[in-house]
C-alpha cells in the first residue's frame, strides 16, 4: 500500500457550469466548464494549443469546437467529443492540483445528481483512466459530507444545469432522499435573455454577457439597486437598466423550488420535519441569488416555518467535500476502486 | 454542523456508514460492466428468438415445441416436435418464419439478457409537442435514459435505437433492434389525442388494429416508416405469429398495469386506456417480443407540465422497468417432467 506521501487526494467538483478542485496538498482552483479544441491547423497555430479550458476556451471559442460537457445535468450522449470533453476537463483539474512525480492521485468526482442517476456507466466508462482510483458521488451529497450535515438537512443544490435537493437522513442518501428539476441557472438565463431581447431590441449581447450580468447581479424581491450593465448598441457601448428582467428571470426560480422543497419535506418522518425544515442549506452558484433564501424561508412559513442558509464558499463547498470523502475512505475501499 | 448535537465519535460512525454507501455504490458500479459481459456475452445468433431452440437441439438436447396450441383453442393435448441434432442443423431459419408455430414460452426458459429502447421520434421529427414548447422527442429520449439507467444496474444489457438528437425512420429502428439480437423491445413515445382534457396511458403490441382510432394511432406512428406498401405485407408474412405476439401481449399487460399504477399517484386524474394491439410498424419488424409505450398525453396541459419535471420523467421511466421486471419474473421454467408426458417417439 501507498505510505501518504505517495498519495494525492483530490475533490472534484464537475459541474455544468464550473468544476473546482481541491487537493490533500492544499492547492484549490476553479475553471469554467468549456473544453475546446481547434477547429483546424491555422487556428492551432493561432491558440498555440492542441486543447484549451474555462475561460481561455470560452475566449477564443470562435476557433475553437467548444464543448460544455455537462449541459443540463448530463453527460451529453452520442458524441465521442462530449465524452472527451468530460475526460480531459478531469485530467486538466487534476493537473492544476499538481501531482508530484510517481504520486499516485485518489479522487472523488461530485456529478450533478441527475448524471449520476440517468447515465452512471457512461459518465464511469468517460472518466475511466484520468486518475488512479476514481470514486463518483452526487454534488450535493458531497456538500453535506463536507460540513457534516449529515442528519435531519436538506441540502438545495442550485447549479447550473439542474437544482439537486437531497436530505440527509443519517444514512447514504436514496432515490427517495433526493430530487432534481431542470429550473436552474442555465434556465434563468434562457428567461434573461428573452426579457432583456424583447426589452432593448436594438442590443447586442451574448448568452455569456447574460451569464455573467446574473452572476453579479440576480435577485428576488425587492432590488437593492439598480441594476445597469452595458451593451452594444449599433457598436456604441450602451448601458442598459435591466432591473425588472432580472427579478423576473430569477423569481422564474422561485415557485418550482418552494413546491419540490415542501413535497421533499413531507416525505421526511413526521418527528424529524421540523428539524429537516431548520436546516435548510443552499449551495451551488444559484445560492448567490440575492432574496431566494429569504423566498424559499417564506414558502417554509406556510408550513410552521423554517431557515434556509446559503452555504459559505459555495464554489468550492462540493470539492471540499469531495476532498473530505477521499481522506475518509480506507485505503483497502482505495484499491477496489482502482483503474 | 452535526457535531452540535452529536459526539465526535458518533459522527465519525455515522460518516463512516454513510461512506461505505458511496463505496459500495462505485463498486459495484465497476463490478457490473464485468458482470454483465461474464453473464451475457453470448455468439450473436444465440440471441435470437427461433435459433435458441436450434441451438439447444444442435447440443443434443431434446426441445419440446408445442404446435399450434392456439389453433386448437388448447383443447387437445399439445402435439410435441422432437427434434434432433441432425433434423436442427438441416432446418432453414427461414422455414421457421414460412410455418409460424406458438412455442409455449414455458417450456423453456428464455432468459431476457438485452432489452432494446427506442425513444420515438428524434431530429427533424420532434413527435407530438405542447403549448409550452416540451417536445416528444425529447421527452422519450430522457425516459429511455433513466429507463436504460435502471435497466443497468439490474444488470440487463441495454442496447438504444438513439441515445442523442438524430431522425431515425422506423426501418433503421427495427434493423437496428434485430441487429443487436435484443430479447425485448420497447419503443416509448408520448401521445397527443383531441380530446385536450384526457390524462391518459396506453400500450400496444403487434396485432390488429382494435377499432378506428387505434387504426389512426397506427397510421401516424407508422409514418415515416421506410417501409413500403409491399414491404408491409412480407413483414406480416414474416412475423413469428404465435409465441411472439402472446409473448408481446402479456408484456404490454405488465408494463400498462405497473404504468399507470405507478403514475397514478403523481397524477390522480390519469385514466388507464389499457392494452391495445394495432399493426405499428416498428413492432411488425422486430423479430423478439415487442411494445409500444404511450407514456403520458402531450395535448394534456397539465400532463403536459408533469412531463417537463424530471422526478415525473424518473417516475414513468421506474413504472416501465417495474412492467419489464414484472414480465421477466413471470416467465418460470417449466417442470422437467412436463414435457415428457406428452413425447412422442426418440
Amino acid at each position: 500500500m501507498a505510505g501518504k506521501k505517495d498519495l494525492l487526494h483530490v475533490g472534484i467538483d464537475l459541474g455544468t457550469s464550473r468544476s473546482a478542485i481541491t487537493a490533500s496538498n492544499g492547492s484549490r482552483h476553479v475553471v469554467e466548464s468549456y473544453v475546446g479544441w481547434p477547429v483546424d491547423m491555422v487556428a492551432r497555430k493561432v491558440v498555440k494549443k492542441p486543447i484549451l479550458f474555462g475561460r481561455e476556451a470560452l475566449e477564443n471559442r470562435p476557433m475553437l469546437d467548444l464543448h460544455r460537457p455537462l449541459e443540463r445535468g448530463l453527460i451529453k450522449e452520442g458524441s465521442e467529443k462530449d465524452e472527451a470533453a468530460v475526460r480531459e476537463l478531469l485530467r486538466h483539474l487534476i493537473s492544476l492540483a499538481a501531482p508530484t512525480e510517481g504520486q499516485k492521485v485518489q479522487a472523488v468526482v461530485g456529478v450533478p445528481a441527475e448524471a449520476l442517476r440517468v447515465s452512471r456507466q457512461n459518465l464511469r466508462t468517460a472518466v475511466k483512466g484520468v486518475a488512479d482510483a476514481l470514486m463518483i458521488v452526487s454534488e450535493p451529497f458531497a456538500v453535506a459530507y463536507g460540513l457534516d450535515a449529515l442528519l435531519h438537512t436538506m441540502i438545495i443544490d442550485i447549479g447550473a444545469g439542474t437544482t439537486d435537493f437531497c436530505v440527509m437522513n443519517g444514512r447514504y442518501p436514496t432515490e427517495e432522499d433526493q430530487r432534481t428539476l431542470t429550473n436552474a441557472g442555465d434556465a434563468v438565463d434562457d428567461q434573461l435573455m428573452m426579457l432583456v431581447k424583447a426589452r432593448h431590441p436594438e442590443a447586442r449581447f451574448s448568452i455569456h454577457m447574460i451569464r455573467e450580468w446574473k452572476e453579479a447581479n440576480g435577485f428576488v424581491g425587492e432590488p437593492g439597486a439598480p441594476v445597469h450593465v452595458t451593451a452594444p448598441v449599433s457598436g456604441k457601448p450602451t448601458l442598459l437598466d435591466i432591473t425588472s428582467e432580472m427579478r423576473k428571470a430569477c423569481e422564474t426560480l422561485v415557485a418550482p423550488l418552494s413546491e419540490t422543497m415542501l413535497d421533499l419535506l413531507s416525505r421526511v418522518e413526521p418527528e424529524y420535519q421540523e428539524r429537516v425544515r431548520r436546516n435548510v442549506l443552499l449551495a451551488g452558484g444559484g445560492s448567490q441569488i440575492r432574496g431566494l433564501s429569504a423566498a424559499l424561508e417564506k414558502a417554509l412559513a406556510n408550513v410552521g416555518g423554517g431557515s434556509v442558509r446559503p452555504i459559505e464558499d459555495p464554489v468550492f463547498a462540493g470539492a471540499i467535500g469531495g476532498l473530505a470523502i477521499a481522506l475518509d475512505a480506507p485505503g483497502e475501499d482505495w484499491e477496489q476502486l482502482a483503474g | 454542523m452535526l457535531s452540535e448535537s452529536f459526539g465526535m465519535s458518533e459522527l465519525e460512525k455515522l460518516k463512516k456508514e454513510i461512506l461505505r454507501g458511496a463505496i459500495r455504490e462505485n463498486v459495484e458500479l465497476l463490478d457490473d460492466r464485468a458482470y454483465i459481459e461474464r453473464r451475457f456475452w453470448r455468439p450473436r445468433w444465440q440471441w435470437r428468438w427461433p435459433a435458441r431452440a436450434l441451438t439447444a437441439a444442435a447440443a443434443g438436447v431434446v426441445v419440446f415445441l408445442s404446435v399450434n396450441a392456439i389453433s386448437t383453442g388448447g383443447a387437445e393435448k399439445p402435439e410435441v416436435l422432437v427434434v434432433t441434432p441432425g433434423t436442427a442443423a438441416q432446418a432453414p431459419l427461414a422455414g421457421l418464419h414460412q410455418a409460424p408455430r406458438a412455442i409455449a414460452p414455458t417450456l423453456f426458459r428464455l432468459e431476457v439478457g438485452k432489452v432494446v429502447l427506442d425513444p420515438g421520434h428524434g431530429g427533424a421529427d420532434p413527435g407530438a409537442s405542447a403549448a409550452s414548447g416540451l417536445v416528444e422527442k425529447e421527452v422519450t429520449l430522457d425516459v429511455a435514459r433513466r429507463l436504460r439507467a435502471l435497466l443497468e444496474e439490474a444488470r440487463f444489457q441495454v442496447g438504444m435505437t438513439r441515445a442523442d438528437d438524430r431522425a431515425l425512420a422506423l426501418r433503421e429502428r427495427v434493423a437496428m433492434a434485430n441487429a443487436e439480437h435484443a430479447d425485448l423491445f420497447v419503443s416509448i413515445h408520448v401521445n397527443s389525442i383531441p380530446q385536450k382534457e384526457a390524462r391518459a396511458v396506453e400500450t400496444y403490441f403487434l396485432g390488429a388494429a382494435d377499432g378506428p382510432q387505434i387504426a389512426e394511432v397506427a397510421r401516424i406512428e407508422n409514418q415515416g416508416s421506410g417501409y413500403s406498401l409491399s414491404d408491409f405485407r412480407q413483414l406480416l408474412d414474416g412475423v413469428y405469429a404465435g409465441v411472439r405476439q402472446e409473448e408481446s401481449r402479456r408484456l404490454a399487460g405488465e408494463v400498462q398495469k405497473s404504468l399507470f399504477s405507478g403514475l397514478h399517484e403523481a397524477n390522480r386524474e390519469l385514466y388507464d386506456r389499457g392494452v391495445k394491439s394495432a399493426p405499428l410498424a416498428v413492432l411488425i419488424g422486430t423479430e423478439m417480443p415487442g411494445i409500444l409505450v404511450e407514456v403520458s398525453c402531450v395535448s394534456n396541459e397539465a400532463e403536459a407540465r408533469l412531463l417537463a419535471r424530471t422526478d415525473y420523467r424518473q417516475r414513468i421511466a421506474a413504472s416501465i422497468f417495474q412492467g419489464l421486471r414484472s414480465y421477466m419474473d413471470s416467465r418460470e421454467p417449466a417442470p422437467r417432467t412436463a414435457g415428457r408426458k406428452t413425447e412422442k417417439g426418440s
